[in-house]
């Protein structure tokens, strides 16, 4: 806000007319979650909800995000980087009804939610304090299948509307090193969210994978392996137990090894497009952690529809020469039409390029 | 020597004659003089498409919209979206900021007709797991005056099934500018493709028929391809026909001008190419008009040429069964062939005919070993019946011996003796 007044302060009629414009355009995504007076709305079952507040998710100030009896926190060994933006995630079983494990699958019985916030602390340095809550994504388990709803906050931190065009949003924050920083956030439309939600055309979460929750989480009162917890308090059944199913690790944990740790950022950030039923199976690059043959990781493998994507490289992975791979050349832009993932992120993640960079590294 | 020597001779002077190259920003719609729509009706473009559902047709009015969010139609039946003329409805894609493509489409029976598409960062519009994709007048293109800026495919469908792509425009594409991947059963027909690296491309799909369209003043006009290592591994059965392939000498820009290729096989095309098949199976190529391409009107290569990898699962780097004939050749008299690509100097330098001769059709002359040990026997069943062929430059390379050994022979009598049967059976997608 200080900002914004200096700009109109400092400017003349002419610059304020043209800043009035452009802040205009920004009214209009802010006019849907703000000005226009919403309807009180009922929770009548009928999804989706225009008002997040209407779900009953969250107690107390819906900001403090404070879940009710009916969510249930959660976290996926390794997180998708979204700007630096930080996630809190719930998932909601219907009362009575359970999810059920398979070997590989979890199938959720009709009316299980997944809520995914996203939001950003004003300063990195104390991530506990104030914070902006930009959107929450919603995915809903209906009769004919997973339903994406995205939902966006208003400024004032009050409430947050199904929004299915989606919005570009600036948002400042002082990073870590106490930095000021700004990102042109970018909120998916409702169709962009199955561009990688997307299993052969089905709509499917991608974080709530037995690799991703087969692993231990500090609830507060205690710490459980994930799927046990679930099946302790009733609403999974099937699991055997942690040794019985994949697990990925946390690519932030250095203590790991590099190639897991690889396999495992290259898996949440990549693999719901680069595999055999994602959007980007076209490309014949698989990045799915438990991806063995080499050709399919991109180790020595030409591009087939990465256009200038390809920079003036020729193979997806060089062994042993990070900065000749198309990998890290697309990870390291920010270039629409060069950068990758294509969606999800405006800025480069340094850190995840640096991993991937080490560990092309170490390859021969 | 005296080779070596015109070698060089056409070398240093084609660099300084001719390094300048081709280069178009021809454009067909004049798309400045639309009204520009507000955000508001921008945005109800964008939820039509969200909100679609199916048998239904999205209506986009007249006018220039300018569109923040990608345009998406996911898995919806028998929708038919429609602008009011490609000269009239534009979707400007300039200010995408995240995304590949400008429109994408899944579904079923899907059609979209009449309208332009602009200057999307990544793919102008894609179609992906569709049974049933039509376009039909619609033109994609990008209105950059610096082509580097340009996007990859301009109409795209890809892991589709009867594909029909009609008067359709598509220009300036950094990669092709009417794209067909990994597909079956295709007609592209009486479109235009223009001011692209290639213009019309064929790749890992089967069952297509390509006729009736004008690929000129690209780098390649059309090019069938299978890439190894792709899902959809290898494709065969292509006809082209009845097409002005025509002037395709535009610089390749899929590399910064000036850069060599990288590891998109388009980069590798070298200007002047009229028809490029690389690894093709089953190809029917018949009463084209081929015309003033410099470095050759035809080409016909295996994959080795391109010198990477060729190991790959269910997928054959050969190019076999191809039948060229009744085909319009003419060379302009002071053409000369491309420089600023491996094979355009190849053609250059060591074609049959003399140093800086513009060719007709060549052959790499790669064939596989385990079926002979010669190729006198023609074993790719490469049959070329052109009339007047003595009259016609063409060259087959020698190449199995790598770049000490490289020969050419003018001996097309040994695949004169053939003809290949390519089927293909369009009847269900002709109709649509």
């Amino acid at each position: 806000m200080g900002k914004m007044n200096w700009k109109v302060g400092a400017s003349s009629a002419l610059l304020a007319g043209v800043l009035l414009l452009v802040a205009c355009q920004k009214e209009g995504v802010k006019s849907v979650a703000g000005s226009t007076p919403l309807a009180e709305e009922n929770a009548n079952g009928i999804f989706p909800y225009r008002r997040l507040s209407t779900y009953g998710f969250f107690q107390g100030e819906l900001r403090l995000l404070n879940p009710s009896d009916r969510i249930l926190p959660y976290e996926p060994a390794s997180s998708l980087f979204t700007d630096y933006a930080l996630k809190s995630r719930f998932v909601l079983i219907p009362e009575g009804q359970k999810a059920q494990i398979s070997a590989s699958n979890m199938e959720f019985p009709v009316g299980s939610m997944l809520i995914k916030n996203f939001y950003y602390p004003v300063d990195f340095r104390q991530p506990e304090g104030n914070r902006r809550i930009i959107e929450t994504r919603l995915l809903i388990r209906e009769q004919s299948g997973w339903q994406a709803y995205p939902y966006l906050w208003n400024e004032a931190q009050t409430e947050a509307v199904l929004k299915v065009v989606g919005a570009d949003i600036e948002v400042n924050f002082i990073n870590d090193s106490g930095t000021d920083q700004v990102i042109n956030y970018i909120v998916p439309n409702k169709n962009q969210c199955k561009s990688c939600h997307n299993q052969s055309e089905v709509l499917m979460p991608i974080g709530v994978k037995i690799q991703h929750l087969n692993n231990e989480l500090d609830y507060g009162d205690t710490k459980e392996n994930q799927l046990t917890h679930w099946t302790s308090l009733g609403f999974l059944e099937g699991f055997k137990g942690a040794e019985f199913y994949p697990s990925v690790v946390n690519y932030e944990d250095e203590t790991q090894a590099l190639r897991d740790r690889a396999m495992a950022y290259l898996d949440v950030n990549c693999a719901h497009c680069h595999s055999a039923d994602g959007p980007a199976s076209t490309s014949g690059l698989f990045l799915n952690f438990d991806e063995s043959d080499p050709l399919k990781i991109g180790i020595n493998k030409t591009p087939v529809a990465a256009g200038k994507g390809a920079g003036s490289f020729i193979f997806d992975i060089v062994p042993g020469k990070p900065d000749e791979s198309i990998l890290t050349h697309r990870m390291k832009s920010t270039e629409v039409g060069v950068a990758m993932p294509e969606l999800g992120r405006t800025t480069v993640h340094e850190e995840g390029v640096e991993l991937i960079r080490k560990w092309i590294l170490s390859l021969k | 020597m005296r080779r070596l020597f015109l070698g060089l001779l056409i070398f240093v002077s084609g660099i300084t004659f001719f390094s300048c190259g081709n280069s178009s920003t021809e454009q067909t719609v004049d798309s400045s003089q639309l009204t520009r729509k507000g955000q508001d009706e921008v945005e109800q473009v964008v939820e039509a498409f969200i909100l679609a559902e199916d048998s239904s047709t999205i209506e986009i009015p007249e006018g220039f919209f300018e569109l923040n969010t990608q345009l998406i139609l996911d898995n919806k039946k028998s929708v038919r979206i429609k602008g009011a003329g490609m000269d009239k409805t534009v979707l400007s894609f300039r200010n995408l900021k995240s995304g590949g493509e400008g429109v994408k489409l899944v579904g079923n029976n899907i059609t979209v007709e009449d309208l332009t598409i602009e200057d999307a960062p990544g793919d102008g519009i894609k179609a992906q797991h569709t049974d049933g994709i039509t376009f039909r007048r619609i033109n994609v293109t990008w209105t950059h005056g610096d082509k580097s800026k340009n996007g990859t495919y301009a109409i795209y469908p890809v892991q589709c099934k009867n594909v029909l792509i009609d008067e359709c425009i598509a220009s300036h594409s950094k990669d092709a500018g009417i794209y067909v991947g990994q597909s079956e059963n295709i007609v592209v027909k009486n479109s235009l493709a223009f001011g692209n690296v290639a213009g019309i491309e064929i790749e890992n799909s089967d069952n297509a028929e390509v006729f009736g369209n004008t690929a000129r003043d690209n780098s390649g006009g059309i090019l069938v391809f299978n890439l190894p290592g792709l899902p959809k591994s290898d494709g065969k059965g292509t006809k082209i026909y009845d097409n002005d392939i025509i002037n395709n000498n535009h610089e390749n820009f899929a590399t910064p001008v000036g850069e060599g290729p990288n590891g998109n096989t388009v980069t590798m095309i070298p200007p002047g190419s009229g028809v490029v098949l690389l690894a093709a199976k089953e190809v029917e190529i018949f009463n084209n008009r081929i015309h003033n391409n410099k470095t050759t009107g035809v080409a016909i290569a295996s994959y080795q040429i391109t010198g990477f990898p060729t190991d790959a699962p269910n997928w054959s780097p050969y190019t076999t069964k191809v039948f060229v004939h009744g085909n319009s050749y003419q060379r302009k008299s002071l053409s000369m062939p491309d420089l600023t690509r491996e094979l355009g100097q190849l053609v250059s330098i060591h074609n049959a005919h003399g140093p800086g001769k513009t060719q007709d059709i060549i052959y790499d002359g790669i064939w596989d070993k385990a079926l002979s040990e010669t190729i006198d026997s023609n074993p790719m069943q490469i049959c070329i019946q052109e009339k007047g062929i003595e009259e016609l430059h063409f060259t087959r390379f020698y190449l199995m011996e790598g770049a000490d050994h490289i020969d050419s022979f003018k001996d097309y009598e040994l695949f004169q003796n053939c003809t290949v049967d390519v089927r293909t059976d369009i009847s269900g997608i002709a109709s649509r």
